[in-house]
């Protein structure tokens, strides 16, 4: 058990900057996911910390040494990879033994972790098999048997469900989730899929173009977003966001975008004037309505029944919204429909810095 | 529809003429190899006559001036060292093309592909010197230097090919498993690599095996010559012996045709049930 540190990591490849002076600091036994879209750098971030990737500038510890110069084998930690890279000749017993063979550990240990791993991942029937002879789950399972067995400071987790089909993906990330708390080992984990990201973090860091725009708790991420970037990748399907004028004045602020007209509470009575984008998480619309305050008016393109929920995309004044709305209702598409907006939930941010302003 | 046919046929029957047109002289071979003298002397194609007899082969086997047991045996001494050698060098060598940075990489890569198209006739006389100044000619084991020196770039280049297929993931697995360098290599890369060894490993075996020019500049003492060197020696030297020189071709041939029938199945089962993703 130990917690990982990142100060000031910087990774570059040639003139193009991968990470860009990452702060970051995992505290131990907990779970933080690295999310971002591709290309952000999280996967680098995960390779500096495993010790794969060498860090241009910075420094990683992991406990309290710091290991930018000290060898993968010797961090003390483990990882899992996407396409699980178990060794292809080895059967799962020695895929999951192998590191520990190489540590010099007496055989009789090697065979009790290896079967006590097999055991709580249930593998134990599979020990014999090759990993071809394995389906996909199968082989994450090893995959993460053998991070597991050699009961390592940290866990590294780089994308490890998403070779697996939908439904398998789900059960996997119920069962990491389990193992994490049974085992309470820090873990980093990098994935693209803000669902897994929001299920399994304790905490979340959500980065682009090498930088960390946001590092919260998941429901803090999605309550309060820190920026445009982070409000519109958090959350499925994604926030909305309109062009509106902001006027401020006497505690509440006036919104006029093409197709609304909206007067929200200010009780902070922030001075916000001028241009500003309008954020609305589709849950937070309802109706549709004929008449009242605070509406939304868009043309229906397309309207996505999924039993617990009603998704509707509509077109407002040129920008598409999506809702999700009370499944237990049609709504014509074509139609022109009135939203209600709830307003103690709208964010605000700013058009250039793309910031969050409220 | 008719053009089709046509066409069909077309194709066959050109397919069927180049057939035989290569098995020809391969079956002139065999009638002549179990046939005695008499029968072949007016052309191995007329079958009547027919004795088949294991004479040749004996003859050829136990020739007096060139008995092809030993020379079989000595290019078997030549051919399994000049086939190993070279392939353990050359996978090392290419995983460190493959894997590692270091300065001049690409042209040191280029300079090994560039050498691959020497043809053979211009090293001779180099060749011949230096084994010539450092005692190694007229020995095996010069030969065997030869060959490996000679095989290894093509396999170098093949293998390292080979390896920048192999997911980098499994090394790095394995090097945060533990594993040094060498550990990955020899335990993880090697293993995985063992389609690709075995189609180096017929290939290099044929080329040593079937080689006759680099022998004939190397080895001259009538003990120390190989396979190839003694087919044209049993000749004969009043007359052309064809039942013997066509037996004696037949026996050399085995041994290749055996290394491939027998690891060719192994290497294409490989190729296909290797992969795992």
């Amino acid at each position: 058990m130990a917690e990982v540190k990142l100060e000031k990591i910087t990774k570059k490849f040639g003139d193009f900057v991968a990470v860009d002076a990452i702060d970051l600091k995992v505290e131990d036994g907990a779970f933080t996911v690295l999310v971002g879209p591709s290309g952000c750098g999280k996967t680098t971030t995960l390779r500096m910390i495993a010790g794969l990737e060498e860090a241009t500038d910075g420094e990683i510890r992991i406990g309290e040494r710091v290991v930018n110069q000290v060898p993968p084998k010797d961090r003390d930690i483990a990882m899992v990879f996407q396409n699980y890279a178990l060794y292809p000749h080895m059967d799962v017993y020695n895929n999951m033994a192998f590191g520990l063979k190489l540590r010099k550990m007496p055989k009789a240990e090697i065979g009790r972790r290896v079967n006590e791993v097999a055991d709580l991942l249930g593998i134990t029937e599979k020990l014999k098999s090759k990993p071809r002879e394995l389906s996909g789950g199968q082989r994450q399972r090893v995959a993460v048997g053998r991070a597991i067995v050699r009961d390592p400071k940290v866990f590294l987790f780089d994308e490890p469900l998403s070779n697996l089909d939908a439904k398998l993906r789900v059960q996997m990330r119920t069962e990491l989730e389990q193992l994490h708390h049974k085992l309470k080992t820090t873990t980093v984990y990098v994935t693209h899929d803000q669902v897994e990201a929001m299920t399994l973090g304790s905490k979340i860091a959500v980065m682009k173009d090498g930088v960390i725009h946001q590092y919260d708790s998941p429901q803090s991420t999605y309550d309060h977003p820190a920026n445009r970037f982070v409000a519109g990748f958090i959350g499925s399907p994604a926030m909305n966001f309109l062009q509106a004028r902001a006027n401020s004045e006497n505690g509440r602020i006036n919104l006029v975008g093409k197709e609304f007209r909206l007067d929200i509470p200010n009780p902070q009575e922030m001075d916000i004037q001028g241009e500003v984008v309008l954020g609305i998480r589709p849950e937070n619309f309802s109706g549709p309505v004929s008449d009242g305050e605070n509406l939304v008016e868009a043309k229906v393109l397309v309207t996505e029944p999924l039993g617990n929920a009603l998704l509707v995309y509509a077109d407002c004044g040129g920008e598409q919204i999506v809702a999700n709305l009370d499944p237990h209702q049609t709504v014509e598409i074509d139609s022109t429909i009135k939203l209600v907006v709830d307003i103690n939930t709208v964010h605000l941010f700013d058009r250039g810095s793309e910031n969050t302003i409220l | 529809m008719k053009k089709k046919i046509a066409a069909t046929l077309l194709i066959h029957l050109m397919a069927w003429v180049i057939a035989l047109i290569w098995i020809v002289p391969f079956l002139g071979v065999f009638m002549a190899a179990i046939r005695p003298m008499g029968e072949i002397i007016r052309g191995w194609w007329r079958v009547d006559p027919f004795t088949p007899t294991f004479q040749n082969f004996t003859a050829a086997w136990n020739h007096a001036a060139a008995p092809l047991a030993e020379g079989m045996l000595n290019s078997l001494r030549v051919a399994i060292p000049a086939t190993i050698v070279p392939i353990l060098v050359a996978a090392i060598a290419a995983y460190g093309f493959s894997r590692f940075r270091f300065p001049l990489k690409n042209y040191l890569f280029i300079a090994i592909v560039i050498l691959m198209t020497i043809p053979q006739q211009m090293i001779a006389i180099p060749i011949f010197r230096i084994m010539n100044d450092i005692g190694l000619l007229n020995t095996h084991a010069g030969l065997i230097l030869v060959h490996a020196a000679w095989g290894i770039p093509w396999i170098l280049f093949f293998m390292r090919n080979f390896f920048t297929t192999l997911p980098i993931e499994v090394e790095e697995a394995a090097r945060i498993d533990g594993a040094s360098d060498f550990n990955i290599f020899f335990r993880i890369v090697l293993p995985m690599s063992i389609p690709a060894l075995i189609s180096a490993v017929v290939l290099q075996f044929m080329w040593v095996w079937n080689d006759f020019f680099l022998a004939l500049i190397l080895i001259f003492s009538p003990d120390k010559m190989l396979a190839t060197q003694r087919i044209p020696l049993l000749r004969g030297v009043f007359h052309v012996d064809w039942g013997v020189l066509a037996a004696g071709t037949i026996l050399v041939m085995i041994v290749p045709i055996l290394v491939f029938a027998l690891l060719q199945r192994y290497y294409i089962k490989g190729m296909i049930g290797w992969a795992s993703k």
